[in-house]
């Protein structure tokens, strides 16, 4: 296979990590660039080298960028490349979906990239405040390029999550417990849970918002709309504040284990920590919100849970620095990235606090308070990052960076950001997102802007430094770093494609590598196993490796023989082999099988099909190319999903792994259900604008002004009974299935089909009455966009409506399959189709009471 | 067999909770005009759906049969968002 075609095909965890980072980066760059085109503007107050309406695309397109499309994504790279490793995984669960995330993730902000040069991007700040969001004040088409690109930036976000919780629940070594997982895995496991809950709620705010700009419905600029933009923005957008920071931590927490040979001091409290913040992530968002019209207790109450978050930090900052005081300290750069990182954090987080207090919140909200803070933290985050790339950069590469240079970029890096950002906190009464200030203040904007350039300057040393270590640098072994305890080091650098020499496990309490049982069983096991260092399953220091330690340390390579002639250790490839794994390189059948050729084209096309239908949909009001890039789009897409779904694709999921809690539930169940609770928020977003804004327009008056005598119940009616039956027919197909009737599993999904259909056409027959009702108060008929009850109503529905169009489109790929005799042997593709069709189901079990009858 | 009669049951259930929601509305307890009994009409038909839904969950859905933590990942999903709502209707009344 040609290199370059490989990083189109490759779906291996480690190649889709050095993609992310590498995508991250660039995005680093032009959201960088953005940044010094702010900074040359604000060098004196007034007009600049910028346009007023340019320097709002330049601060709306940079935070965008920065939040979205470098920070986390910058992060993922170290979690794709590093979690199935830390966990003693082959691979992730899903290594397609991971492909079709990061692709998404690549066209998402190449669909950002375009939208300059559609008449201009966004530029309604990266908060989207409504009403500036809405058309009238963004009619370029760009804006809403940009909302697209947000959507489908979301869409590989919770690919990413399914992957990464199936994966971090499902797939772990043996004897590697949830609460010992290495200090970056378990932040990683946190983050992708906020993430999973998180962005679907900001998903369900930018649909609505994507709605307004395509269909002209009304939300945001209905009575209580800006104030719904805003709870749903900030419900997402503060728990993005630790989705962006977690990585770092954890990257820290393992930078300051390796470095000063001393574990975390404290290790369970600090992870009970970071918990209790990923869960009180989520009650604290109205702190951005107390200059709105929420009422004063509310506003208290959230002032309360605001300030409550800090604790479990500085339990964490006080840990962190315990720990350098009880090991022994090597400031070599990964470490010197850390201690940065939690410098700027400690700062972060005091100035913090004075927003977190309504009376403080007054005086400091809209100024440059907030842009200081917010900076401190969110790039004193990225600072940890820039550890993980020292930190790691060996494992990745075989080569060491150079050490001189790493030291002069954080230096440069720590200088130019203080610089950069300590100022701005002195001349905080600068308006934010404004480039014009009182000129009493320039001189403090000087020096920022100064600062703003030796922070740039500092990562020109970084990639040199890189480029020129990836090629020349250092050969290291193995595992360069002293008291680094992790199974990443265990392996060789780079890893091989199949990460480990065998099956990793914990049970012994340190890592080694189990042999294939064919192997041990005829007693040839010795030797084959290699361990070069002896990770703890916590993470923590290696036994020996520092005085505080205890235990003895048995010889490294220690092979559980035992456990490999016990069942346990049978059916690790499905039983069936003879091979033995030390003839590999035979390639026998069963070894083919093994580390099946997982490359695939397919998530490359669907996401390219998905970028042209995006872009297409972006302009398809305005005529011109659009309606035809929509087509082309739509079609590829089709094709894509289709080649998707017929290649074969084997992935085995391992027999030996500790699955707590989620034993005896397959990946693809557990990745199913997953979605399924990412897709309640998503729909509870739905719903709860649709009851909020009822709130806001009074919950009768609602009735009484909003909705047409023609919209009855009954229709709601029949569309219930439709779906319950079509629930009870994909059951029945189950049972079918069971008795070995393959007419009866294709009759079954038939009568689901004509079933969702029949729904479609009763909704479509109602939907058309009620367009075209013409009473006194509705003259003109009762439209998407006539009044904020009609909106909630066509869009809810809607969503709903296209839930059951996908599940029609996954049956009429399941239909023929069941005529030639699948799922009959095995029913678990009915029962994963079911779990989304039930799911479907009870959204509309809900739906109907609220829209139809109460 | 006994899987088919329980299904078929848990139908006919449904389709009669769902009626029950619809009879609830015509025998005028939905009164936009009145207060008292419109609330309680809404908390009877809502408490309908959530039984309809917890029946659909518990048994289409298999989760009677599944780990208990699959229940409380769906939950999870379905405790945020009535958090969301809840707190954000409660702060603009
Ligand atoms: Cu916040």
């Amino acid at each position: 296979m040609s290199s370059v075609k490989r990083w189109f095909v490759t779906t291996n965890h480690k190649d889709i990590g050095i993609l992310y980072t590498i995508t991250a980066l660039f995005f680093l760059v032009l959201g960088g660039v953005l940044a010094m085109l702010m900074r040359v503007q604000l060098w004196s107050p007034g007009a600049g080298v910028l346009s007023a309406g340019a320097y709002n695309q330049a601060v709306s397109a940079h935070g965008l960028l920065m939040v979205f499309w470098f920070i986390s994504p910058f992060a993922f790279g170290f979690a794709n490349y590093l979690v199935p490793l830390q966990i003693g995984a082959d691979d992730l669960a899903f290594p397609r979906l991971n492909a079709m995330s990061y692709w998404a993730y690549l066209f998402s902000g190449l669909l950002f990239i375009a939208s300059f040069f559609q008449g201009g991007t966004f530029d309604g700040g990266w908060t989207m405040y409504a009403p500036l969001n809405l058309p009238t004040y963004m009619p370029n088409i760009g804006g809403t390029t940009v909302v697209l690109a947000l959507i489908m930036f979301i869409a590989a976000v919770t690919m990413g999550s399914v992957n990464f919780l199936t994966t971090m629940y499902r797939m772990r070594a043996e004897g590697l417990r949830m609460r010992d997982l290495p200090m970056f895995s378990m932040s990683i496991l946190l983050t992708v849970w906020m993430m999973l809950f998180a962005f679907a709620a900001l998903l369900a705010a930018l649909m609505i918002l994507a709605a307004e700009h395509l269909f002209g419905v009304t939300y945001f600029s209905a009575e209580g709309g800006t104030l719904l933009w805003t709870h749903l923005f900030w419900f997402f957008g503060h728990p993005e504040v630790y989705i962006v920071f977690f990585p770092a931590l954890g990257i820290m927490a393992e930078c300051f284990q390796t470095f000063t040979g001393q574990r975390i001091v404290g290790r369970k409290w600090f992870v009970l920590a970071m918990v209790l913040v990923a869960l009180q992530s989520f009650v604290v968002w109205m702190h951005h919100m107390f200059l709105t019209g929420i009422n004063l207790e509310i506003k208290t109450l959230f002032m309360v849970t605001t300030i409550g978050i800090s604790l479990p930090f500085d339990l964490m900052v006080f840990s962190l620095i315990y720990t350098m005081i009880k090991g022994r300290i090597r400031f070599t750069t990964p470490f010197l990235f850390s201690l940065g990182a939690l410098i700027l954090f400690i700062i972060g987080g005091i100035t913090g606090v004075f927003l977190g207090a309504v009376v403080l919140d007054y005086e400091f909200r809209g100024t440059y308070w907030v842009v200081a803070h917010f900076h401190y933290v969110m790039v004193g985050g990225a600072t940890g990052l820039f550890a993980g790339v020292y930190y790691w950069f060996p494992k990745m590469t075989g080569r060491m960076y150079d050490e001189t240079l790493g030291k002069l970029h954080f230096a440069l890096y720590f200088v130019g950001f203080n610089l950069l950002y300590f100022p701005l906190f002195v001349a905080w009464e600068t308006p934010r997102r404004v480039f014009d200030y009182a000129p009493g203040l320039t001189s403090w904007h000087q020096v920022a802007s100064i600062g703003g350039f030796v922070l740039g300057a500092s990562f020109l040393v970084m990639f040199y430094n890189l480029f020129k270590s990836m090629a020349v640098g250092e050969e290291v072994g193995d595992n360069p770093w002293e008291y680094s305890t992790t199974a990443e080091w265990a392996v060789s650098s780079p890893p091989p494609l199949e990460n480990f020499p065998g099956k990793p496990s914990y049970a012994s309490g340190e890592l080694s590598f189990r042999d294939e049982p064919e192997l041990t069983a005829d007693g040839s096991g010795d030797g084959k196993p290699v361990v070069s260092v002896s990770p703890r399953s916590d993470g923590g220091v290696a036994s020996g490796a520092s005085e505080t330690s205890s235990g003895p340390r048995s010889d490294g390579g220690s092979v559980r023989t035992e456990g490999a002639t016990a069942g346990g250790g049978t059916g690790l490839v499905g039983g069936t082999g003879t091979a033995t794994p030390a003839a590999a390189g035979t390639a026998t059948t069963h070894g083919e099988e093994r580390h099946a050729d997982h490359a695939s084209f397919w998530p490359f096309v669907v996401c390219f099909a998905g970028f042209l239908t995006f872009l297409g949909v972006s302009g398809i009001r305005s005529g011109g190319v659009y309606p035809g890039l929509t087509a082309v789009g739509a079609v590829l897409s089709a094709v894509g999903f289709v080649g998707f779904a017929n290649e074969s694709f084997y992935v085995p999921e391992p027999t030996v792994a500790e699955q707590w809690p989620f034993g005896g539930v397959e990946n693809m169940k557990l990745g199913m259900w997953t979605f399924l609770a990412s897709d309640v928020v998503l729909f509870g977003g739905f719903v709860g604008s649709y009851l909020f804004l009822r709130v806001a327009n009074g919950w009768m008056h609602w009735h009484h002004a909003f909705i047409p005598e023609a919209h009855v119940t009954f229709p709601g009616l029949v569309n219930t009974y439709l779906l319950l039956a079509s629930s009870f027919a994909v059951v029945l197909s189950l049972v079918a299935a069971h008795r070995n009737s393959s007419r009866g599993v294709v009759a079954s999904l038939t009568v689901t089909w004509l079933l969702g259909v029949g729904f479609l056409i009763n909704k479509g027959m109602e939907w058309q009455h009620l367009f075209h009702i013409s009473t006194e108060a509705f003259p003109n008929g009762w439209a998407v966009g006539t009044n904020v009850a009609s909106s909630t109503f066509y869009l809810t529905t809607g969503l709903h409506g296209a839930h059951v169009i996908v599940g029609l489109v996954m049956l009429l790929y399941m239909i023929p399959r069941a005529w030639r005799g699948a799922y009959l042997d095995d029913d678990s593709s009915l029962e994963y189709f079911g779990l989304y069709w039930h799911f479907v189901d009870i959204v509309w079990l809900f739906l109907f009471p609220l829209f139809y009858i109460l | 067999m006994s899987r088919f009669k329980l299904y078929t049951g848990i139908f006919v259930v449904l389709m009669a909770l769902s009626t029950t929601q619809a009879l609830v509305e015509r025998t005028g307890l939905v009164d936009f005009d009145a207060p008292g009994t419109y609330w309680t009409a809404f908390g009877v038909i809502l408490a309908l759906s959530f039984v309809k839904a917890t029946f659909v969950a518990t048994y289409y859905m298999h989760l009677r049969w599944e780990p208990r933590s699959v229940t409380y990942l769906f939950l999870g999903g379905l405790f945020v968002a009535l958090a969301l709502t809840t707190a954000a209707a409660y702060s603009i009344l």
